[in-house]
């Protein structure tokens, strides 16, 4: 079983390093949470099923020590987008990868129980969500209760690591599925897009979970959004300033953005704030090639240049 | 939003200090006629244009933003407009996106010679956004000038 | 004249145009899966099954307000001297808040003893909230992460609340607690509901026994040494990635930041929501920051509700147990479950509980 062979393998890797980094069962059937293992005794309490959504990365740039860390197929391109940028040092982490088959989204999940609490959640065959509440059963399908990002996963099994748990998986969805939201969004016509995107931010309450949960975005205390001088932003609550922040966010992952769709999850507003990241990188794909987290040896596009730029048209008036 | 003159709408202009600010200045050294509605920034180098100056003037009152900077390869400073380049590409591409026509902003290259050629781009681009009318967002402006 | 009323179901929209026409009228809104307040109109598709996502803490002390703006004027006969003009505008309107949770209205509590009770009360909250008449609906189930009933509080609480509704089959019964809930059961569409106090009673006993409690209810048994130890909070506050959403959304959570906001002459005076979960939360002009890290961050909010508070102010916590703070955070931290280990639940931090998942205390 996959989950005997991720704890024996964690079991040997916590003894190269000062901490782990995996998931355990969080405060309700529905919810895994991040362990932090610093003793063997621990190791005991990893789970490892669709519950477990995070991406653990986000805490390595912080993280002055020796590191292991489980990862997905999505969480493992931001461990390469961090070395492309220098953010990390490969000595320091040891990476435990899990070839993934889908996860749940909660909100999605909750949606079709209408909001009960869950008493337990059994997944079986890989495909099908058995939740019980105190309603009565329900049987969901995986692929009607996996976040967006699932339903069109390129990359299964993780780009990097160094001790694989199970078989490496290939992708069965095809590349052009990830952008079409996109595109099904552009059709709509200007006026629509807009009045969309005000009605979202409305209901934006500038948590900044959705930065915070960012792996990269590694400001996070001197950013932008919040400093005084220069004063970016005000402190007022109108629809400007929640776009402001949400351009500022976007327009800072240009060329940068994984795609992990942390933003998304962690929004307590139910914001769609994946869909303008995702519109940035089909840009950065169309116009320099480029796709992050994918290949070590890449340069981020915002960082670099060409002096000829074959995608780059002159803009006539 | 309220307008100064009874027809100007409101373009903000970055130019860079070395070719796009001289192409300017050579344009009025030369009295041609130009529409007043630009509000130039001067800018070191168009690489110092950080794509969020193009947002947040959009977002707050601008009808039209304007960038302008030495051509590819002439830069000031070696490299600044290849980054710029890139950026303002992106950023052109990300605002229809949001709902904003893309046609309110407009970023060239515009060398301290070329007066003529810079009046004939704020022309066409003062036209391009009276043609296109005050933009109207849920914007509110804390502090009208 | 009847001390207890009842609105049929099929009343429920007309009951609500009523009431608008003299009051800004809040009600839970459903906009794709988020509940909102927002002010009553008939599109809005009304959802009273489960508590907001965002608690109406923001209808009387809103995110951002304005406490005044100011407009420097020159002299036109003199320009060395500058006139400076003060505007503020407090004309707050009537409200009436439909729907909030009895962990909600407990949070106002909470607020009145800080903003209102002391000799300089906070103007801008004290006539807002004066203004106010809240109607909360009792919870038919808990939802997960609630643990009201350990910090005092529970399904049906009427504290903070001018009247509590229980939702019947086939209309809500409505239970006055003060004099402005009192003038709620007089407005048209409203019939006696005293044919149908048993069966409420009967729902609000059954939403009680529900609840479980994760921690001891005892509030003396906060252990000092786990409290005060560093270890503890960095075992315990790893995860946590220091955002904000959970003081954000938390009812009880009043924290505020002040800014002068300023362009040339004119400016505004700005009060706005702050969090202690953020970096600058303690940030001083010097630079220094007494609590730079998310340790000493989460420990100080953990203290304000459940040590300093209670010092204070008589053993109240500042905690509803409403469980948005667990619900909503990222990462899943379980602020019940550090304060059962900090209250000796006899489950040691790290190894977590045992395999059935129970939880002593």
């Amino acid at each position: 079983m996959s989950l005997e062979k991720l704890k024996e393998t964690v079991a040997k890797v916590f003894h190269e390093v000062d901490v782990v980094i995996g998931y355990k069962q969080g405060f309700d059937p529905l919810h895994a949470t991040p362990c932090f293992i610093t003793m063997p005794e621990q190791v005991d309490q990893l789970i490892w099923n669709p519950l477990c959504v995070q991406n653990l990365t986000s805490y390595l740039p912080f993280l002055k020590k020796k590191v292991g860390i489980v990862v997905k197929g999505c969480d493992s391109r931001t461990i390469i987008q961090y070395m492309q940028e220098g953010l990390i040092k490969r000595d320091n982490i040891v990476i435990v990868g899990l070839p993934c088959t889908g996860i749940i989204s909660v909100k999605k999940v909750l949606h079709e129980i209408d909001n009960q609490p869950v008493e337990s959640i059994t997944f079986r065959d890989g495909s099908n969500v058995v939740v019980k509440t105190v309603k009565g059963q329900k049987i969901l399908s995986l692929s009607d209760v996996c976040p967006d990002k699932c339903s069109t996963c390129q990359y299964p099994t993780p780009l990097i690591y160094d001790h694989l748990i199970g078989e490496p998986i290939k992708s069965d969805k095809p590349p052009e599925s990830v952008y079409e939201d996109i595109r099904e969004f552009e059709k709509k016509p200007l006026k629509e897009r807009l009045e969309y995107w005000e009605k979202e931010f409305d209901r934006c309450i500038r948590c900044y979970a959705c930065r915070n949960a960012c792996p990269m975005c590694i400001c996070q205390d001197s950013c932008i959004a919040e400093t005084r001088d220069p004063h970016w932003m005000s402190q007022k609550l109108s629809i400007t300033e929640k776009f402001m922040f949400h351009m500022i966010h976007a327009v800072h992952l240009a060329g940068r953005c994984v795609e992990c769709g942390e933003c998304e999850r962690v929004c307590p507003m139910g914001i769609p704030v994946n869909k303008l990241k995702k519109k940035i990188n089909l840009e950065m794909k169309e116009l320099f090639g480029y796709e992050p987290g994918v290949n070590l040896e890449d340069k981020p596009p915002m960082y670099t240049f060409n002096v000829e730029e074959r995608k780059i048209e002159e803009h006539k008036l | 939003m309220s307008v100064i003159a009874a027809k100007e709408l409101r373009i903000i202009g970055f130019l860079c200090n070395w070719c796009s600010y001289g192409g300017a200045d050579t344009a009025g050294v030369s009295r041609f006629k130009q529409p007043t509605d630009l509000r130039i920034i001067r800018v070191p180098c168009s690489g110092r244009v950080d794509p969020l100056f193009v947002v947040k003037a959009l977002l707050n009152g601008a009808d039209g933003v304007l960038v302008s900077g030495c051509h590819p390869r002439d830069c000031h400073y070696s490299d600044g407009n290849f980054y710029a380049r890139r950026r303002l590409e992106m950023l052109k591409r990300l605002l229809p996106f949001i709902g904003i026509d893309e046609r309110r902003f407009h970023y060239t290259w515009i060398s301290a010679s070329e007066g003529a050629r810079w009046q004939q781009v704020i022309t066409d681009f003062t036209k391009q956004i009276h043609k296109l009318g005050p933009l109207s967002t849920k914007t509110e402006v804390m502090v009208e000038s | 004249m009847a001390q207890v009323g009842y609105l049929p179901k099929e009343k429920e929209k007309a009951f609500f145009e009523t009431l608008s026409k003299n009051a800004l009228v809040y009600v839970p809104c459903l906009e794709g899966d988020t509940v909102i307040f927002r002010p009553f109109s008939p599109e809005r598709t009304l959802c009273f099954e489960r508590s907001a996502n965002i608690p109406p803490k923001t209808i009387i002390f809103p995110q951002s307000e304005t406490l005044f703006s100011f407009d420097y004027k020159k002299n036109a006969d003199d320009p060395q001297k500058t006139a400076i003009k003060l505007e503020t505008n407090q004309e707050y309107p009537d409200v009436i808040i439909f729907g909030a949770r009895p962990c909600d209205a407990k949070g106002f509590k909470i607020f009145d003893r800080v903003f209102m009770d002391t000799d300089t009360p906070d103007t801008y909250y004290k006539d807002r909230r004066e203004k106010t008449v809240i109607v909360t609906i009792s919870c038919e189930s808990p939802s997960a992460g609630c643990f009201c009933t350990a910090v005092g509080g529970g399904p049906a609480d009427k504290e903070g609340s001018d009247a509590i509704i229980t939702e019947l089959e086939k209309g809500y019964f409505i239970e006055p607690v003060t004099e402005k809930g009192k003038a709620i059961i007089k407005e048209p569409f409203i019939e006696d509901g005293s044919p149908y106090q048993k069966e409420a009673v009967e729902r609000q006993k059954a939403a009680n026994d529900m609840l479980k409690n994760p921690f001891s209810t005892d509030l003396t048994k906060i252990s000092p040494s786990l409290f005060n130890s560093d270890e503890f909070w960095e075992q315990v506050v790893s995860k946590c990635i220091s955002c904000g959403a959970c003081t954000y959304l938390c009812p009880t959570c009043y924290c505020f930041n002040i800014t002068d906001e300023q362009a040339v002459n004119k400016g505004e005076r700005i009060r706005s929501w702050d969090a202690c979960m953020f970096f600058h939360y303690t940030l001083e002009a010097s630079g220094h920051n007494p609590r730079p890290t998310k340790f000493q961050r989460f420990k100080n909010r953990v203290g304000h509700k459940f040590v300093y508070y209670p010092e204070k102010y008589n053993g109240v916590i500042a905690c509803c147990g409403c469980g948005r703070c667990i619900r909503y955070c990222p990462v899943s931290v379980d602020i019940s479950e550090i304060v059962g280990y900090l209250r000796g639940s006899g489950i040691e931090p790290l190894k977590g509980p045992s395999k059935d998942g129970a939880n002593a205390g």
